[in-house]
C-alpha cells in the first residue's frame, strides 16, 4: 500500500516536473488534465477507451516478459489480430450467422492471428536460436506492411477512395454502453484478460513454471522443467493477448482497418507493463493511469501544442526512475549480504 | 624467495586461512596440498593479488607484495594459471595471446605481441595452432595456451591451480615436463593439488593445509603417501555404523551409462553403479570427472545412453520420487528472485495434494511451505526472497525441497560446499535420516571427510568411469 | 537507379547500423538506437535551422547522440539494468521530447522548414563519403587495433578482459559512445541531408531496422552495410517501379527486406557470430 502510494506520488511528481520543464503552468495544466480524464462522463469513458488496448496488450507483455521472452512485437501481434478479425468478418458480413456470434468469432480469430504472430518468434527462438528482440522487430514491420497492402488492395472498401476496409455493420461491433460515448464492451474483455492472466500466473501450475523459467532458467531446467516449451507457450499466449487487443480495437472502436490502425499500443504496452512491475493487477492500474494521461492530454492539447508527446516523456522518465531506484535498492541488499 | 608470513583471512564466520606462514624458494616445485575448503585457493588468490588478507604479510625478495592489486603482482612476475581458463572462446589462439600482452590500444602488432608466448611454446616443445579459435581446441591444448599466455616473458613465480583436473594421463605427463623445465629455469613453481600421487611424483617440497591452517611442511623425500594422507584429512573419523540391515531392498541399478558433457566431450563412459535402499553410495573423485553429469543424468535432466533401473524396471520420475540437491545452489538450486515458498514449489507443484487439475491450491501450499520452513529450520518466512537468505539457509531450502516426503532416490552433489560447520552437520543429519527412512542415496562429493562421514560404500569417479572402491587405496594412490 | 540516390536513402540506416555494430561487439545491444537517431534528427535540424549551417547541425546531432548513449550506458553498464528495458525507455523519451519540442517551437502542424543543404562533391555529399570511409574504418578499428581487441573480448568473454587488466565497463562505455555518435549523425543526416526537414517520429523504425541489420550482416561491417543498402534499395524500388508504370503492391515490396532478413536468420540460425556476452551486464567478482 505504501509502495502503491509512493509510486503514485512519484508519477505525479514526474508529470508535474515534465509540465514545468516545458514552461506550462503546473497547477492549471494538472487540473485541465484531470478534467479531461475524469471531469465528466465523457472524459471518464475517454480514459477507459484508451485503457482497454493498453491493458490487454500490457497483459500480453507481462506473460512473455515473465518467461524471460523480450517480446517487443506487441505492435505486430496487435496488427495480426486486427487483420485476422477483419479477414473473418468479411464472409460473416453477408452470412446468416447471428451478430453476437460473429463478434465472438472476430475476437477468436484475432486471438489466433496474434498467437500465430507471437508463436513464430517463439518457434524461431527455440528451433533456430533467433533472438526474440530481433525477430519481433522484423515481424512488426512485416505485419505493418502486410496491413498496408491488404487495406490498399485486397481488403479495400471499393466504395471508398481511401485505403480503408469496409466498415463493420453496427451489429457486428462490440456493443456500446451509450450512443454518445465510445465506451464499448471491450472493457469487460480487458478486465477478463487481467483476471485470466492473474489466475494463470499465480494460481496454475503452467503459470508458475512460466514465472520460474523467467526468474531462474537453470533452476527450472535442473528440476525437469522443459524451459523451451514453457517459453514457446508464453510467446503464444503473449501474442494471442496482443492480437486480442487488436481484435477488440477493431470491433470496438475502429470498425475498419487503415494503415494507422495500430497507433503504437503494442509499443506503449511495454512501459505500461514495466511500470506495473509485470504484475497483472498493477499493470491494469498502470494502464488506467496512462489511459487517463492520454485522455487528459487531449484537453491539454487545446491549451498548448504539446499534447500526447509529453506522456511519452513521462512514461520514459518513470521507467528510468524505477530502474534507478531498483538498482540502488539492489546494491544495498547485496552490500547487506556481504556484511 | 616468496614469503608468506602469518596470513589470515575470514569470510563471514568461515576462517579460510589462519596464521599461515610458508616460504616458496626459486628453482623448486612446491606443492600446496589440501582438501576442498582447506584454504588453498584463498592462499593462491592472495599470492596473485586477487584477494587482500585480513592480517599478515606477503614478501617477495624482502619487499612487500602489493596485495589486492593483481596487475602489479603480475608485473612483478607472479603468474597464475587458473583452473578455469581465461581464454576468449571466439578468439584465435594468437588473439588470445595478444590480448594478454596488450599494453597499447593503437595499431595491433600481433606477431610482436605474441612473440614471447610463441618463444615460450617453442622452448617447451609445443606446436601451437596459432590460427585456431580457442573454443575448437581440446582442453589440454587450451591449457597449453593458457600456460604460455600467462608465463610468457619474465615471470618468476608460476602458480598452477589444480592443473591436472581436466587433463588426460598423457597430458599430465606433458604438463609435468613443463613444470620441471620451469624449475630448471630457476622459477618458483607452486602447484596446488589434492592428488597425493601427483605430488609425490613432481614436487620437491610439500605444505599441507587443513581447515585454513598449515598442518605440516616437508621435503618430498621425507614423507610417505600415507603420512600425507593423514595430514590432509586429520585423524580419520571412525567408520560410521553402516547398519546395513536396512540396506537389503533393491534400489537403483545403473548399467553402461554414457553421456556427453556440455562441450560435447564424453563425460560418462559406460558407468555402472548400484545403490540399495537404505544405503548411501559415496562417489568421490576430482571435479570434472563426470560428477555433475552423473548427477544430472540421475536427476533426469541430461540425456544419456544405457540403463537406469529402479527396483528392476526403468526409472520413471512420475512414480519414483527423486530428490536432487544440485551442485550450484545459486543457479541450479534456486531462483533467487523468487520467494522461499515458490522455490519449494519447484518440486511441490507436482504433488497431487498441492494441486487440483491445472491449478495450485494456495492455502494447502501455504500450510505446507510453513511447515517445511519450520521443520527444516530455514531462518526466513515463506514470502522472503531466496536471494535474501544466507548460504546455509539457501541450502536448507534446497535440502527441504529434496527431502520433503522422503524421496525414494536422493542425489546430492557437494551438499555442504561453502557451508559452515553447523549447517554442514545439519545437512548431513538430514541425509542420514533420509537414508534411515529407506532412501537410496547417491552422494557425489569431492570432500573426503564428507564421504567418510556419510557413505555406506564409496566409489571413485575418474574420467567418467568408476575406479577403485577401496578408500585407503584411493587415498594412498591419489584420487582419480 | 542512380547509385548516389540509393546511398542517400540507405545512409541513415547504414550509419546507425555501423555504430550499433561497434556497441554490440562490446556486449551492449542498444535497443534505444531509434530514439538516439530521432534525437540526432531533431537537434541536428534545430541547429541547422537556427544557425544556417548544416555542419553545426550534424555536429549537434552527433553530440546529442553521444550524450544520449552515455546516459543510457549509465543505466545499462554502470547499474547493470536490462538493456531492452532501458532501450525502450530511451525510444519513448526521444519520441516524447522531440515531438514536444518540435510542437512547442514550430507548432502542431509543423511549419514548413527549409534547411541549409550540404555541399556536394562530384554529386555526393560529405556524409556519404564519410559513410563509405567508415566501412573499412570500423573494420580496421575492431580487427586491427588493440582497442578493438579489448572491445571484442569484452563482448565475448569479459572475464578475459579483466584478466588482461582492462576495465570491461570502461571499454563498453567507449564503444557505446561511438555507437551513439553514429546514431546521432545518422539522425541528423536524415533530417538535414535526406529530408531537408523534420517531422515527428521521422525515423519511423529505421533504428530498429538498423539493429536487425547488424544481426542480418553477421556483425561484419561490410555485410552490415550491404544489408542496409539492400533495405534502402527496396525502399526506393517502389518509386522507381511506379515511375515506370509497373503495377506491384508497393507495401509488399517494403515488407520484402524484413522477410528476407527473417528468412536468413532462420536459415543460418544463431550461428557463432553473435558476441557471446551480448546483452549481459558485467559485474566484477571479488
Amino acid at each position: 500500500m505504501i509502495r502503491a502510494f509512493g509510486t503514485f506520488a512519484g508519477l505525479l511528481l514526474i508529470v508535474a516536473l515534465t509540465l514545468a520543464l516545458f514552461g506550462l503552468p503546473v497547477g492549471h495544466s494538472l487540473s485541465l488534465m484531470a478534467q479531461g480524464a475524469f471531469g465528466d462522463k465523457l472524459a471518464i469513458t475517454r480514459t477507459l477507451v484508451k485503457t482497454i488496448p493498453l491493458t490487454i496488450t500490457g497483459m500480453g507483455i507481462v506473460v512473455a516478459w515473465r518467461a524471460g521472452m523480450y517480446n517487443i512485437g506487441g505492435e505486430g501481434q496487435f496488427v495480426a489480430g486486427g487483420l485476422a478479425g477483419c479477414l473473418i468478418a468479411t464472409p460473416l458480413r453477408d452470412s446468416a450467422v447471428p451478430a453476437w456470434i460473429a463478434v465472438l468469432l472476430i475476437l477468436a480469430a484475432s486471438v489466433v492471428g496474434g498467437g500465430l504472430w507471437g508463436g513464430i518468434a517463439g518457434w524461431l527462438k527455440n528451433r533456430r536460436g533467433v533472438d526474440v528482440v530481433i525477430s519481433t522487430i522484423l515481424l512488426n514491420f512485416i505485419a505493418i506492411q502486410l496491413l498496408a497492402w491488404l487495406v490498399a488492395g485486397p481488403l479495400r472498401d471499393v466504395k471508398s477512395g481511401l485505403p480503408l476496409t469496409p466498415e463493420l455493420p453496427e451489429g457486428m461491433m462490440l456493443p456500446r454502453f451509450d450512443r454518445q460515448t465510445d465506451l464499448h464492451a471491450g472493457i469487460f474483455v480487458a478486465v477478463l484478460a487481467v483476471a485470466v492472466v492473474y489466475v494463470f500466473l499465480y494460481l496454475t501450475k503452467a503459470g508458475f513454471r512460466t514465472r520460474l523459467v523467467g526468474a531462474g532458467e537453470s533452476a527450472a531446467r535442473a528440476n525437469r522443467i522443459d524451459a523451451d516449451r514453457v517459453r514457446a507457450n508464453a510467446m503464444l499466449i503473449s501474442g494471442a493477448l496482443c492480437g486480442l487487443a487488436g481484435g477488440v480495437e477493431y470491433a470496438g472502436v475502429a470498425g475498419q482497418l487503415g494503415t494507422s490502425f495500430a497507433q503504437g499500443w503494442g509499443f506503449l504496452a511495454i512501459p505500461v507493463a514495466l511500470l506495473g512491475g509485470l504484475h497483472p493487477i498493477w499493470v491494469f492500474l498502470s494502464a488506467l493511469y496512462f489511459g487517463a494521461l492520454f485522455a487528459g492530454s487531449r484537453s491539454l492539447a487545446g491549451f498548448t501544442d504539446q499534447g500526447t508527446t509529453l506522456i511519452y516523456i513521462i512514461q520514459a522518465a518513470a521507467v528510468l526512475g524505477l530502474i534507478g531506484l531498483r538498482a540502488v535498492g539492489g546494491k544495498r541488499r547485496i552490500q547487506a549480504e556481504v556484511a | 624467495m616468496l614469503r608468506v608470513d602469518r596470513v589470515g583471512k575470514s569470510y563471514g564466520t568461515l576462517r579460510a586461512l589462519d596464521d599461515v606462514s610458508i616460504e616458496f624458494a626459486p628453482g623448486e616445485i612446491h606443492a600446496v596440498l589440501g582438501e576442498n575448503g582447506a584454504g588453498k585457493t584463498t592462499l593462491m588468490h592472495i599470492l596473485a593479488g586477487f584477494t587482500t588478507p585480513d592480517s599478515g604479510s606477503v614478501e617477495m625478495d624482502g619487499r612487500p607484495l602489493p596485495v589486492g592489486r593483481p596487475f602489479e603482482c603480475k608485473r612483478l612476475g607472479i603468474a597464475m594459471i587458473h583452473q578455469h581458463f581465461t581464454l576468449v572462446p571466439a578468439f584465435s589462439v594468437e588473439e588470445n595471446l595478444a590480448l594478454a600482452r596488450l599494453s597499447r590500444l593503437g595499431l595491433l602488432d600481433i606477431p610482436k605481441l605474441t612473440e614471447p608466448a610463441r618463444d615460450e611454446a617453442d622452448r617447451l616443445g609445443w606446436a601451437l595452432d596459432i590460427d585456431a579459435p580457442a573454443r575448437q581446441l581440446p582442453v589440454g591444448a587450451q591449457q597449453r595456451v593458457e600456460i604460455v599466455k600467462t608465463i610468457a616473458g619474465d615471470s618468476r613465480v608460476a602458480i598452477f591451480d589444480e592443473p591436472t583436473a581436466v587433463l588426460s594421463p598423457g597430458e599430465v605427463d606433458d604438463l609435468f615436463r613443463v613444470l620441471r623445465r620451469l624449475k630448471e629455469a630457476g622459477k618458483t613453481v607452486i602447484l596446488i593439488a589434492h592428488k597425493l600421487r601427483e605430488v609425490m611424483t613432481i614436487a620437491d617440497r610439500v605444505t599441507v593445509l587443513r581447515r585454513g591452517k598449515v598442518v605440516a611442511g616437508a621435503a618430498i623425500g621425507e614423507v610417505t603417501p600415507d603420512r600425507l594422507a593423514q595430514w590432509m584429512v586429520g585423524e580419520l573419523p571412525p567408520e560410521l555404523q553402516k547398519d546395513s540391515a536396512t540396506a537389503i531392498r533393491e534400489g537403483l541399478r545403473v548399467k553402461g551409462l554414457r553421456t556427453l558433457g556440455d562441450r560435447g566431450e564424453e563425460a560418462l563412459r559406460g558407468l555402472e553403479i548400484e545403490v540399495r535402499r537404505g544405503e548411501i553410495l559415496g562417489v568421490g573423485g576430482v571435479d570434472g570427472n563426470g560428477q555433475v553429469e552423473l548427477a544430472e543424468v540421475l536427476a533426469g535432466v541430461r540425456p544419456y545412453r544405457g540403463e537406469i533401473r529402479w527396483q528392476g524396471s526403468p526409472l520413471k520420475y512420475t512414480s519414483t520420487r527423486v530428490g536432487y540437491i544440485p551442485q550450484d545452489r545459486q543457479s541450479d538450486g534456486l531462483a533467487l528472485s523468487m520467494t522461499i515458498e515458490e522455490n519449494l514449489l519447484i518440486e511441490g507443484h507436482r504433488r497431487p495434494k498441492l494441486t487440483k487439475g491445472p491449478f495450485l491450491r494456495r492455502s494447502a501450499i501455504r500450510e505446507w511451505s510453513r511447515e517445511l520452513v519450520e521443520r527444516f529450520g530455514v531462518k526466513g518466512l515463506p514470502d522472503d526472497d531466496a536471494g535474501s537468505l544466507s548460504g546455509g539457509n539457501q541450502q536448507k531450502v534446497v535440502v527441504a525441497r529434496a527431502l520433503d516426503e522422503t524421496p525414494d532416490l536422493l542425489i546430492a552433489v557437494n551438499p555442504s560446499r561453502g557451508l559452515d560447520v553447523k549447517a554442514t552437520e545439519y545437512v548431513h543429519r538430514k541425509m542420514l535420516e533420509a537414508r534411515n527412512q529407506g532412501a537410496a542415496v547417491v552422494l557425489i562429493s569431492t570432500d573426503l571427510e564428507e564421504l567418510a562421514a556419510l557413505s555406506t560404500r564409496t566409489v571413485f569417479l575418474s574420467r567418467g568411469e568408476i575406479v577403485a572402491g577401496d578408500r585407503a587405496a584411493s587415498l594412498a594412490g591419489g584420487i582419480g | 537507379m542512380d547509385l548516389a540516390v540509393l546511398l542517400v536513402y540507405a545512409a541513415p540506416i547504414a550509419l546507425a547500423a555501423l555504430g550499433e555494430l561497434i556497441s554490440q561487439k562490446s556486449g551492449v545491444i542498444n535497443i534505444g538506437l531509434e530514439g538516439m537517431m530521432l534525437l540526432g534528427a531533431f537537434f541536428g535540424m534545430l541547429a541547422a535551422y537556427l544557425t544556417g549551417s548544416p555542419w553545426l547541425g550534424l555536429g549537434l546531432g552527433v553530440s546529442v547522440g553521444i550524450a544520449a548513449s552515455l546516459a543510457s550506458g549509465w543505466f545499462c553498464i554502470s547499474l547493470g539494468a536490462d538493456q531492452v528495458v532501458v532501450g525502450t525507455a530511451v525510444n519513448l523519451f526521444a519520441l516524447g521530447l522531440t515531438g514536444s519540442l518540435f510542437r512547442a517551437r514550430f507548432g502542431a502542424s509543423g511549419q514548413l522548414l527549409s534547411l541549409p543543404k550540404l555541399p556536394q562533391f562530384f554529386g555526393i555529399d560529405p556524409v556519404i563519403l564519410l559513410m563509405i570511409a567508415s566501412i573499412p574504418a570500423v573494420w580496421w578499428l575492431l580487427a586491427k587495433t588493440g582497442w578493438g581487441l579489448v572491445v571484442r573480448s569484452a563482448g565475448e568473454y569479459p572475464k578475459a578482459t579483466e584478466a588482461a587488466g582492462f576495465s570491461v565497463n570502461k571499454f563498453r562505455f567507449q564503444a557505446v559512445a561511438i555507437g551513439g555518435a553514429f546514431a546521432g549523425l545518422a539522425g541528423a543526416y536524415l533530417s538535414i541531408g535526406v529530408a531537408g526537414s523534420f517531422a515527428e517520429n521521422m525515423t519511423n523504425g529505421r533504428g530498429f531496422i538498423a539493429i536487425a541489420m547488424v544481426t542480418f550482416g553477421r556483425w561484419k561491417p561490410l555485410f552490415v552495410f550491404l544489408a542496409a543498402v539492400l533495405i534502402g534499395f527496396f525502399d526506393s524500388l517502389q518509386y522507381l517501379l511506379q515511375a515506370k508504370g509497373v503495377q506491384v503492391p508497393s507495401q509488399l515490396m517494403l515488407a520484402l527486406p524484413y522477410v528476407v532478413a527473417l528468412l536468413v536468420l532462420v536459415i543460418v540460425g544463431k550461428g557463432t557470430s553473435a558476441p557471446a556476452s551480448l546483452g549481459v551486464a558485467y559485474r566484477r567478482e571479488d
